[in-house]
């Protein structure tokens, strides 16, 4: 892995911020050591030749104490700075991964919703260790070790050559020592994830011998499979932390060294004390950097993969198109559409001719699987038929291509119910209001009866306040279901003359059916079009149409 | 409990104090060879200045030498040996928990998920993990490497020991309790506005397609971005006393060399302290920050784990078990559970059902069904004894359960929880964990009762074949099955399943159900099974609904064909149901739902 992603700073404006300005921070904190170590040198040398209070050290002093009030306000801006881009960032980088899912459309989500979910909940978190901790010491090791460097070239040759030879030798070495224990380690690892998930396997069968009356006694086992995990897990640690004392041995022994030879040529009189200070406070500072990126790599690596997941989904293309503005629509219709999923032979829908018009109930029937919600979406515009077209047909007979339609204007014509409604975190009217903000209590009180989201109003502690999502109440599918129905009714009545109903009926009693079964049909009597994806025969039968949807193998 | 959770948790860890001594020398060993390798090069380079014989050096330059190698050598040997603690001490607190759970009254298990006990045991303990390694030890350390510099500072000229005392403490107590702050902030102040962000995150993203077909994603988002702001808000105000903390350690070690500094010259010029140890007294300071510049991370790591104790604390002090029962049920039968008035409810929630009176003669199949969340689950968690009723009794054979010795009630009556655990190990030890030592054929035979013999067919190494921790390399279907077979090897003679007919496919679902009856006629057995369809339910005696908190007879059809219960009408809609159902009678003994 890449120790900065390029792509981090193409995409996120706050990370090139944060870059830049940890940038400078390193830049003048390098700056304000050197001049330390060159105040401090200086007064003490002046102090140890002559043993007696030179006349600058009052100035010497004022400048040391306005060097170190520099450096604390360094320290506290990069603390408090760093935190703000670690958000900045992450805000930067959801936000684009939610927007180029917005466009790119379900099929871009498909099959990956955890990883997502997890993605943009929580796993872009991990980037704060990176941006915080890492990332201003990778900047370091970049610009203050090479600056300091430079400085003690000045100073003294043969410390900054020491320095130089050691310096690139410590990553070499620590990457031998883990190239050559790779294998060994990879062994131990396995080992010990394997006990690892043996100590969780018997926690989490606790409940099961409990009700089997065999709890007593595990306790010993839990110890004896612990420390076996403990013994592979410190197997382990023995070989991690190998690299761990080559960067600690080498970078110490590298200052001491240093140190010993400074010594050994002022005696010889070809160094003078203030030059031998000034290197030798300068030394341990040229490592520290490195020192310190050692330390946090393994904190960072989580960010940077969570980094990378965002950073992959922004470069896959979002390939949509903006149209011409949509026309009012009378019936829609499917032309020989084709989808072809990925990583399956066949299509499904294959060949799909039909049309759905207005004030008419159309049926799409068809066993699981033959594509029925695929046409819907290809319907709906979120996604391209891999054969085939869809195309509207306006009030005046015209027919539009929807690939040339813009797709938000023909968005705004449909209300849409499909299989697993979403619930945004908020009160019950909220998640009715997803659809339209602005939807008075009137049009929520209008939409709810022919839902039958009146019976769950009645059953739920705070009607309409009820929170809902995460920390509120849990509604189960049926309930949910009469949810999605009635934001589309309040879409009907906000002009939506579409009205897409995937399964309506799936997770309700006989009794709710027939409240939209009635709903169904009064939705047709004024006018809208209605397409029901339907299984139970009760829904086929209210349909004037029923288009049967088939799939069928494609060569591969 | 009044102590704080850290204190008690570490106190759980059993600590060797010599293994913890090792550690801290150690650690101690390695940061002092750092700063008394600064300490030293400063004497060298200064005495060498004043042209001495070589051979006066040679005992500073093997001295500098040595502690260049001291440092990354102890450093290996103190992480070697603060991890061996920590790890001992999670192996020693996993077994208190478990033994706490264990001892636990049986609702406490109950009550917890898969996922909270894998979170106390995992997660938990190594953050406790963590707060030894990362946040106690390194002020342990600190302590000794710090006592170390000031003491041998003082030596050197007493009053600059003073000041870097007082430096020390303003960066190693100040400066983490800062740090503390901050941390504290950053979790209190900003897991709001954190979880608001993520539950608006998740939703935009599961609803994608619905919300942009509505065209609403643009108002989330603007949602989505005002959660965004506090949180940045909430950060910002959490920084703050961390960017302090940094200032002050950095301000701190910087007055300590600039103080020792004017104070050595003035002692030098007074001729009280040799030229050579000037550089001495005022660059120990400079490397002493070392020793304090970790611990504001280590304070952090404190507050963090005060949590993940907290949490474990409560399983380790939760209440004990009450007085076991020693009475033990007949051993010839007859095996007859009822329930008697039972309320039936989770301690500290509403109850979930009331008034439930049920009589199970043996060899009775009953089915109960009823909306997710209706107390299906807390209805055969009371009837098994693993939840004790609010109020009412459950009893077998006439005797409280309560009252009976609990490893004798586990073989009476066995529970198989919806999410019954299959553990990594051979299919024999799934099995024989229920039924002890077993031979292979009773084995075999249970499988076979259960409907898995072509599986177990099919099996590279049969019975002795190893399944994934969870039984996650077995199909739904298969895992049920699995467990039906255990519970048949209890020789349990009331069986009662909670199936999870949900996540399985219609006619998966129908076929266990159906399997599961069968497999209980044949051997005589008491069931109540609990589920989700109605369908493939043929052979039961009765089907019974939680419906509002109580438990009704199901009018359905397949109560009407085997109808072969009696019913004396609890409720108004079983009464109902009565009038058709026990019209008829069976060879079969009843259900009865006394009132």
């Amino acid at each position: 892995m890449r120790p900065l992603d390029a792509r981090l700073l193409r995409h996120a404006r706050a990370a090139r911020r944060w870059v830049a300005l940890a940038t400078a921070l390193q830049v003048a904190g390098a700056g304000l050591l050197v001049v330390q170590a060159f105040l401090l040198a200086g007064a003490l040398a002046a102090v140890v030749t002559t043993g007696t209070l030179p006349p600058g050290l009052p100035a010497d002093a004022a400048a040391l104490a306005a060097v170190v009030a520099a450096r604390a306000g360094l320290s506290a801006a990069q603390e408090r700075f760093a935190h703000r881009a670690a958000t900045d960032v992450v805000t930067e980088l959801r936000g684009a991964v939610l927007d180029h899912l917005a466009e790119a459309g379900p099929a871009a989500v498909a099959g990956r919703g955890p990883e997502l979910t997890t993605l943009v909940a929580r796993g872009l978190d991990a980037l704060d260790a990176y941006l915080v901790r890492y990332l201003p010491q990778l900047l370091a090791t970049a610009v203050v070790t090479p600056a300091l460097l430079a400085v003690v070239v000045t100073q003294d040759l043969l410390s900054a050559v020491l320095m130089a030879v050691t310096l690139p030798l410590v990553p070499l070495l620590m990457a031998l020592v883990g190239w050559t224990t790779q294998a060994l380690a990879r062994r131990r690892i396995a080992r010990m994830q394997q006990l690892g998930a043996q100590v969780l396997d018997l926690v989490a069968g606790l409940p099961t011998l409990r009700a089997l009356g065999r709890d007593r006694g595990q306790a010993a086992r839990v110890r004896a499979v612990g420390d076996a995990y403990r013994r592979s897990t410190s197997a382990v640690l023995r070989q991690a932390f190998l690299s761990g004392l080559v960067l600690e041995l080498f970078t110490t022994l590298a200052v001491a060294l240093v140190a010993v030879g400074i010594g050994l040529r002022l005696v010889g009189g070809d160094l003078d004390l203030r030059t031998g200070l000034t290197v030798l406070v300068l030394a341990p500072e040229v490592y520290l950097p490195l020192r310190m990126v050692g330390q946090h790599f393994h904190a960072s690596s989580d960010g940077l993969a969570a980094a990378a997941q965002a950073l992959d989904v922004l470069d896959r293309p979002a390939g949509r198109r903006e149209g011409r503005a949509a026309p009012r629509v009378a019936a829609v219709r499917w032309e020989g559409v084709d989808v072809v999923h990925p990583g399956r032979d066949v299509a499904a829908p294959a060949g799909l001719t039909a049309e759905v018009g207005v004030g008419r109930v159309t049926a799409l029937v068809g066993a699981s699987g033959a594509g029925k919600s695929s046409a819907v979406d290809v319907l709906l515009g979120l996604r391209a038929p891999d054969a085939g077209r869809v195309v509207l047909v306006d009030v005046t007979g015209a027919a539009h291509d929807l690939a040339d339609v813009d797709r938000r204007a023909w968005q705004r014509q449909v209300a849409w119910v499909p299989q697993r409604p979403v619930v945004v975190p908020g009160t019950l009217a909220d998640n009715v209001r997803v659809v339209v903000p602005d939807a008075t209590d009137a049009e929520l009180q209008r939409a709810a009866a022919p839902a039958g989201l009146d019976a769950v109003l009645a059953d739920v502690p705070g009607g309409w306040h009820t929170p809902l999502g995460s920390g509120g109440l849990g509604l189960s599918a049926g309930q949910r279901q009469r949810l999605a129905l009635a934001r589309a009714f309040v879409r009907v009545g906000r002009g939506a003359h579409l009205v897409v109903l995937d399964e309506p009926t799936a997770h309700l009693d006989a009794a709710t059916e027939q409240v939209l079964l009635d709903a169904v049909v009064r939705l047709r009597d004024a006018g809208c079009g209605v397409l029901l994806v339907a299984h139970r025969p009760t829904l086929v039968a209210v349909a004037d149409d029923v288009v049967e949807v088939s799939s069928a193998g494609v060569a591969a | 409990m009044s102590r704080h959770p850290l204190l008690r948790v570490v106190a759980a860890l059993g600590l060797s104090p010599r293994r913890v001594a090792l550690a801290v020398l150690t650690g101690a060993a390695a940061l002092g060879s750092a700063v008394a390798l600064i300490g030293v090069s400063a004497w060298l380079v200064a005495r060498a200045s004043q042209r001495p014989p070589v051979l006066d050096l040679s005992l500073a330059v093997v001295a500098v030498r040595a502690l260049g190698l001291g440092r990354g050598t102890f450093r290996y040997l103190e992480r070697l040996a603060s991890h061996d603690v920590a790890l001992r001490g999670l192996v020693t607190l996993r077994e208190r928990c478990y033994s706490a759970l264990a001892a636990a009254p049986p609702d406490r298990v109950a009550r917890m998920t898969r996922g909270e006990l894998l979170t106390r045991f995992g997660d938990d303990v190594d953050a406790v993990g963590d707060v030894l390694v990362r946040g106690l030890l390194p002020f342990a350390v600190a302590a000794v490497v710090g006592v170390g510099a000031v003491a041998g500072t003082a030596l050197v000229l007493p009053v600059t020991g003073a000041v870097l005392a007082a430096a020390l403490l303003l960066a190693g107590v100040l400066a983490p309790w800062l740090s503390a702050r901050s941390a504290r902030r950053a979790l209190t102040g900003c897991e709001a506005a954190r979880a608001a962000v993520a539950a608006e995150s998740v939703a935009l993203l599961e609803g994608m397609a619905e919300l942009e077909v509505a065209g609403a994603v643009p108002a989330r988002r603007t949602r989505l971005a005002g959660h965004e702001r506090a949180l940045r808000a909430g950060r910002d105000a959490a920084a703050r006393p961390a960017a302090l903390a940094a200032a002050v350690q950095v301000l701190a070690t910087g007055a300590a060399v600039l103080a020792a500094l004017l104070l050595g010259a003035a002692a030098t010029a007074a001729g009280t302290l040799g030229e050579v140890w000037l550089p001495v007294v005022v660059l120990l300071p400079l490397a002493a920050a070392e020793a304090v510049t970790g611990l504001p991370a280590a304070a952090a790591e404190l507050v963090r784990g005060t949590d993940a104790a907290r949490r474990l604390v409560a399983v380790l002090d939760g209440p004990g078990a009450p007085a076991r029962g020693t009475a033990r049920p007949d051993e010839n039968g007859p095996w007859a559970l009822a329930a008697d008035g039972v309320c039936a409810g989770w301690p500290g929630r509403p109850a979930a059902l009331t008034g439930v009176d049920l009589c199970l003669p043996p060899g009775t199949v009953v089915a109960v069904t009823g909306a997710s969340g209706s107390g299906k689950s807390t209805l055969l968690l009371t009837l098994a004894g693993l939840l004790a009723p609010r109020r009412g009794r459950v009893t077998l054979d006439g005797t409280d359960l309560a009252d009976l010795d609990p490893a004798a009630l586990r073989r009476a009556v066995h529970l198989t929880a919806e999410d019954a655990h299959v553990f990594g190990t051979t299919v024999a030890e799934n099995l024989r964990v229920a039924a002890g030592a077993v031979t292979d054929d009773v084995l075999v035979d249970a499988l076979q009762t259960a409907g898995l013999g072509p599986w177990l067919a099919s099996l590279p190494a049969g019975l002795e074949t190893v399944l994934a921790p969870g039984g996650t390399d077995l199909s739904g279907g298969e895992r049920r099955r699995l467990l039906v077979a255990r519970a048949l090897l209890t020789g349990a003679r009331t069986l009662l399943v909670d199936e999870p007919t949900e996540h399985l496919d219609p006619a998966t679902a129908d076929a266990l159900v159906r399997d599961l009856v069968a497999a209980c006629r044949r051997t005589g057995r008491s069931l109540v099974v609990v589920t989700h369809r109605l369908t493939g339910l043929d052979d039961v005696d009765e089907v019974l609904e939680v419906v509002g908190g109580r438990l009704v007879a199901q009018p359905s059809s397949a109560y009407v064909t085997a109808a072969s219960t009696s019913i004396a009408a609890p409720s108004a809609r079983s009464l109902s149901a009565s009038g058709t159902g026990s019209a008829s009678s069976a060879s079969r003994p009843g259900t009865r739902l006394t009132s």
